[in-house]
């Protein structure tokens, strides 16, 4: 079957589309960091503390909190508004209910989350064109892919080009979900904004026109084994983005507490703190993970169908391989007492960029068996 | 306490296995010492002869020669065969041709035929050899090296050359393993011919 | 894991993943568990260390960074011949690198030593916390505290039931959702209930790092029983899985020639189609080897279509398309117009995109000696032979000839694929072109070579690995494993009950923490958990108050 150019023209003009779209929600984000309202950035520092704590003794271990004896001092509540809906940015506040119970006439049960597109709609106009945008922009997005599957008659990851829209796909789609469950529009701007530099790049310099697979590629497993990775590469994308701010918040919080600078500065208090972006980079590690593992077993039943052994070190095997003990050092950094923080982000980047290392370098220039990126 | 110690032979015993396991993949992903890229071999001329009552059956064949005639090994029953596995493209199989063409003149009058399994070749390539080498005794054509499957069973038929000395009842009584000496043939003739 | 204990008390009863040892490199005396000094302290500091979150770590640091050079530079097991190219180009540098085992680096000893040791610290945390978690699921949740809105989520309702009552009321609803209950014994104070739920993370856990043992181990099974052969077979041809037909055997420690599968397989026909327009012209379709083979001696035979993906499986060994070229037949005449050569002769190509091929024939009968080029689809550019498609549209070959002596009859042996020139002259006239059917008369009455037309071959590899199947089902399990340790999470939740101050009833807090808690969503747990408890708890309906936003909004 040959390809259908008319439907592959079509995938590139909504891939442009895409862009834009993706662009115009990019200056909706930033709108929102230097124009959105002001009220939020207070309230979300006392809303804050209370987190940090729960975040603190979640990743510590909080076997030793069981113990009375020894318990922090109990958190001030926060203020009755402290937890609009709006403000939520990780969750709803539980442990801004801290009452001792003496008027036990009241109830008091932690809040439950405002749903998602209320908090959506009163978060500021800014915000609500930046996620109509983004969502706009995943359709567009979703369009370009598909028609481009049609157009060449099989799943559209079979070169480094169509690996690259898809997975900027993935990440972004990934990241409108973390967005709107978290409410983390504040990290709009340097997502989106790493999936529009990425799709750009592809767009130019890895350009692969539609063309059918060499036989080596005609198999199920592309659609099992691509498609994984592709996921899992969209995920850490995400995870690492949010790993660069945080290690800026930490380091603004550390500055902070050393006096050297003012709590409110006016744009690093609008990104969440260092103790969300910790555990937010946390949870979408472990997302990717196991989607990674599959990838690489799945890579492995596929190498053994075509190559005739599930391993054999191949340059692309060794730097999945490379990247995924990385990722594994990072969550056993998370684990263990002096590597977490800064040095735990800085393993998660580490395999971010090995991940990238394989992906545009290692498939490109180190001949191998993987060498079916269709560039150059 | 009791606990404790069981616990410790466990967890030694697991240590152990896999300190166990670790070895086995380091030595074993090495290879053995068996060499690859090379099916024939020169100058590792190992012979081995077999006592009457060790010897295993050498498994019958029927083919045609390489100019069309058939053979069949059974029917070489009562005599001493001398069975030489090689290819024109061989270097020590060439090397040895002129030795085995001497041996078979010399012992053709003493009850030993000669016969030849001619592997991986086509007919004209090994015609143009035998030939000019002076071999008369004929050579059953083993493309696929099917014979020598049947023969690898029971004797290390791996290489080329590989020479095979049968008896006269049919079982395998030596072998010789690359170009073969007229000492090491005679050696294994004169033995096997007295039995 | 069992009472309530100060945070220093259980670090100090080791083995929890968030609390490593205080020791940083100090003697055995410190220790901290009273073991003494002299062999045993120093062998039992050692261990605490190798089985330390920190050398764990570290070792996969290694880990990572000892594979960057298998990986970049040329390796002898992938690739021998790029190998030798790097020792070429790089005369100085090469033979350290060999000596520090870099260009074998997954199999040197050192990279042997990072996995080792890192298996031998994860067994050694492994079955520690396997005996622990055996022992907490027969000890109950610990006692609820005193306190319960010190406790990272908590929550508070009134009950119209009294304290014991109220107590009963939220245990069974806990019970109902399979939580581990514990209530106050004889000797215990106040109306409270512990549950614990979530003992399948651990699970996970432990089964995820033993299923990575499980695939170590299936490696090596596979490396001590499995092998791996290639075969080069023209169209026409067969061979049997013996030792002496493969091209290359590379066996396990354990494997003998006598443990070949017994089949045998002839390429009828290979057929590859190409794309003849558009962009992508001239790049492969489609690669079919059509094959018959039977799985032992005398066994009926049977066909298959033997593809890139699509490998034939006769007897757990499988046998694999790999690569394919032309062999094109010549037909060698020595100087009394004898027959000396009639073979299709395997090309190898050096350009994978065009199929431009080299090769060499060998006549030590005639003697004489060819090496060529073979082109499927000729074109000359600039006079240059070259060749501008995959397919055999157009084929032909330019020799150059030798005569003299090929070097074959002394007995060294020699590569199929490259021709000794070394004492033999170079025949006048080279190159020589031909097309199928074309014969070239050599000068000087030497003889005559024709080219009668063109064949392709295959290269086919056969690998057992009985190590294969285990290492699928660790990893599937490992999979499994790492989902369960990721999706479940370790959570307690206590209830203790208060005679309200005012009026009849009850005052109940509930508080809940989750231990570890990778994908979240304990905060909504919890949260449901509290509404069901306060609804359940009695006619008292929660009054909207500043927890219950989540209507009004702001």
């Amino acid at each position: 079957m040959s390809v259908n150019l008319g439907l592959a023209q079509v995938s590139g003009d909504f891939l442009i589309a895409a862009i834009v779209i993706y662009s115009l929600a990019v200056i909706g984000f930033a709108g929102d960091f230097a124009f959105g309202r002001p009220r939020r950035a207070a309230a979300a520092t006392a809303a804050v503390a209370s987190r940090e704590r729960a975040a603190a003794l979640a990743t510590v271990g909080a076997a030793q909190a069981a113990g009375a004896a020894e318990a922090p001092s109990a958190p001030a509540p926060a203020p009755a508004d402290a937890a609009p809906a709006e403000t939520a940015e990780a969750g709803s506040g539980g442990a801004g209910a801290g009452g001792t119970g003496a008027d036990g006439a009241v109830p008091v049960l932690p809040a439950r989350q405002v749903p998602a597109l209320r908090a959506v709609w009163e978060a500021g106009p800014w915000v609500r064109a930046a996620v109509a945008f983004s969502v706009l922009g995943v359709a567009a997005h979703l369009v370009a892919i598909v028609t481009r599957g049609f157009a060449v008659h099989r799943a559209p990851w079979g070169n480094m080009y169509e690996f690259v829209t898809a997975l900027t796909c993935v990440a972004a789609i990934f990241f409108c979900y973390v967005m709107i469950r978290y409410r983390a529009w504040a990290l709009g701007v340097f997502v989106m904004g790493a999936v529009v530099v990425a799709l750009g790049l592809a767009e130019t310099v890895i350009y692969t026109a539609a063309g059918p697979l060499v036989p080596a590629l005609q198999s199920y497993w592309l659609s099992i084994h691509v498609t994984a990775m592709t996921l899992a590469t969209g995920i850490f994308f995400v995870a690492a983005v949010l790993g660069v701010m945080y290690l800026v918040a930490e380091r603004y919080r550390a500055r902070v507490a050393a006096g050297k600078a003012q709590p409110d500065n006016g744009l690093l208090a609008r990104i969440p703190s260092a103790a969300q972006l910790d555990k937010l980079t946390y949870r979408t590690v472990v997302f990717g993970f196991p989607v990674w593992t599959f990838g690489v077993i799945a890579g492995a039943i596929w190498a053994d169908q075509a190559w005739g052994r599930y391993w054999g070190w191949d340059p692309v095997e060794t730097w999945a391989f490379i990247t995924w003990v990385l990722y594994a050092a990072y969550l056993h950094a998370r684990a263990t007492a002096g590597w977490r923080g800064r040095r735990a982000h800085y393993i998660q980047l580490l395999g971010f960029a090995s991940l990238t290392f394989n992906i545009l370098v290692v498939q490109v220039f180190i001949t191998g068996m993987h060498s079916y990126a269709g560039v150059g | 306490m009791f606990r404790a110690k069981r616990r410790t032979v466990v967890t030694s015993a697991a240590v152990a296995a896999v300190l166990l396991a670790g070895a086995l993949v380091v030595t074993l992903t090495q290879g053995s010492g068996q060499a690859s890229g090379v099916t024939y071999v020169d100058g590792d001329n190992s012979q081995q002869v077999y006592a009457a009552g060790h010897r295993a059956l050498a498994p019958d064949f029927t083919g045609t020669s390489l100019t069309g005639t058939p053979i069949r090994l059974a029917s070489y029953r009562g005599k001493v065969v001398v069975l030489n596995f090689w290819g024109s493209w061989c270097g020590p199989c060439r090397a040895e041709g002129p030795t085995l063409a001497v041996l078979s003149q010399q012992y053709g009058s003493k009850g030993v035929s000669f016969l030849g399994d001619d592997v991986g070749d086509t007919n004209a390539n090994a015609l143009a050899f035998t030939h000019d080498v002076g071999i008369s005794y004929p050579s059953v054509s083993d493309n696929s090296y099917s014979i020598v499957q049947d023969f690898s069973r029971v004797a290390s038929v791996g290489y080329t050359p590989t020479t095979v000395v049968i008896d006269r009842t049919g079982h395998i009584a030596g072998l010789v393993i690359g170009t073969v000496s007229v000492q090491a043939m005679t050696t294994i003739l004169n033995d096997v011919a007295a039995n | 894991m069992t009472d309530v204990h100060t945070p220093r008390e259980q670090a100090a009863a080791k083995g929890e993943e968030t609390s490593p040892f205080r020791i940083t490199g100090t003697g055995p005396d410190e220790s901290g568990t009273g073991a003494g000094t002299g062999q045993s302290g120093w062998l039992r500091w050692g261990w605490r260390q190798l089985t330390s979150m920190r050398t764990a770590l570290v070792l996969l640091f290694l880990l990572a960074l000892g594979s960057v050079p298998g990986s970049v530079l040329p390796q002898q097991g992938a690739d021998p011949g790029a190998v030798q190219q790097y020792f070429a180009s790089h005369p100085s540098l090469a033979p350290w690198l060999n000596h520090l085992g870099l260009f074998n680096v997954f199999a040197a000893p050192w990279f042997a030593a990072i996995y080792l040791l890192l298996f031998t610290s994860l067994v050694g945390c492994v079955v520690p916390r396997t005996f622990k978690l055996a022992g907490s699921a027969r000890t109950p949740p610990p006692r609820a505290p005193r306190n319960l809105s010190r406790l990272p989520h908590s929550a508070s309702y009134p009950s119209p039931l009294a304290p014991g009552a109220a107590v009963d009321a939220a245990a069974a609803m806990l019970g109902g959702q399979r939580f581990r209950l514990r209530r106050p014994a004889s000797g215990d104070t106040g109306h409270w209930v512990s549950a614990e739920k979530g003992y399948l993370r651990e699970v996970g856990n432990l089964l995820f790092h033993l299923a990575l043992l499980g695939v170590l181990v299936s490696i090596a099974l596979g490396g001590l029983f499995g092998y791996k052969a290639d075969k080069l077979l023209v169209e026409g041809q067969g061979f049997s899985n013996t030792l002496g037909a493969l091209d290359e055997f590379h066996p396990g420690r354990l494997v003998s020639g006598s443990d070949l599968a017994p089949f045998s397989l002839t390429l009828n026909r290979f057929s590859a189609s190409y794309l003849t327009s558009g962009e992508s012209r001239g790049q492969p379709s489609d690669f079919n080897a059509s094959v018959s083979y039977s799985p032992s001696p005398g066994a009926p035979a049977r066909t298959y279509n033997i593809r890139i993906n699509d490998p034939l499986s006769v007897d757990s060994t499988k046998v694999y398309l790999i690569g394919h070229g032309y062999a094109p037949v010549f037909r060698v005449t020595d100087a009394h117009g004898n027959v000396a050569y009639s073979e299709a002769t395997p090309f190898i190509p050096a350009n994978t995109g065009t199929f431009l091929s080299d090769g060499v024939v060998k006549a030590p009968d005639a003697s004489l000696g060819f090496m060529g080029v073979f082109v499927p689809t000729a074109v000359s550019v600039g006079g240059t032979l070259e060749s501008a498609f995959p397919a055999a549209d157009f084929p032909a070959v330019s020799l150059i000839g030798y005569s003299g002596n090929l070097g074959l009859n002394s007995g060294a042996s020699q590569s199929v694929y490259q021709l000794n020139t070394a004492g033999m002259t170079k025949i006048s006239g080279s190159p020589h072109l031909m097309l199928p059917g074309q014969t070239w008369a050599l000068p000087g009455g030497r003889g005559a070579i024709t080219f009668v037309g063109v064949k392709q071959w295959v290269s086919l590899a056969i690998t057992y690995d009985p190590g294969q199947v285990p290492a699928l089902v660790c990893g599937i399990l490992a999979l499994g494993g790492l989902l369960l340790s990721f999706l479940i999470r370790r959570r307690r939740v206590f209830v203790r009950a208060v005679p309200a101050t005012s009026g009849g009833g009850s005052v109940v807090t509930v508080g809940g923490l989750a231990r570890t808690d990778a994908s979240g969503g304990f905060e909504e747990e919890f949260a449901e958990l509290a509404a069901e408890l306060a609804a359940g708890a009695g006619a008292a309906q929660p009054k909207p108050e500043p927890n219950n936003q989540s209507e009004t909004g702001a």
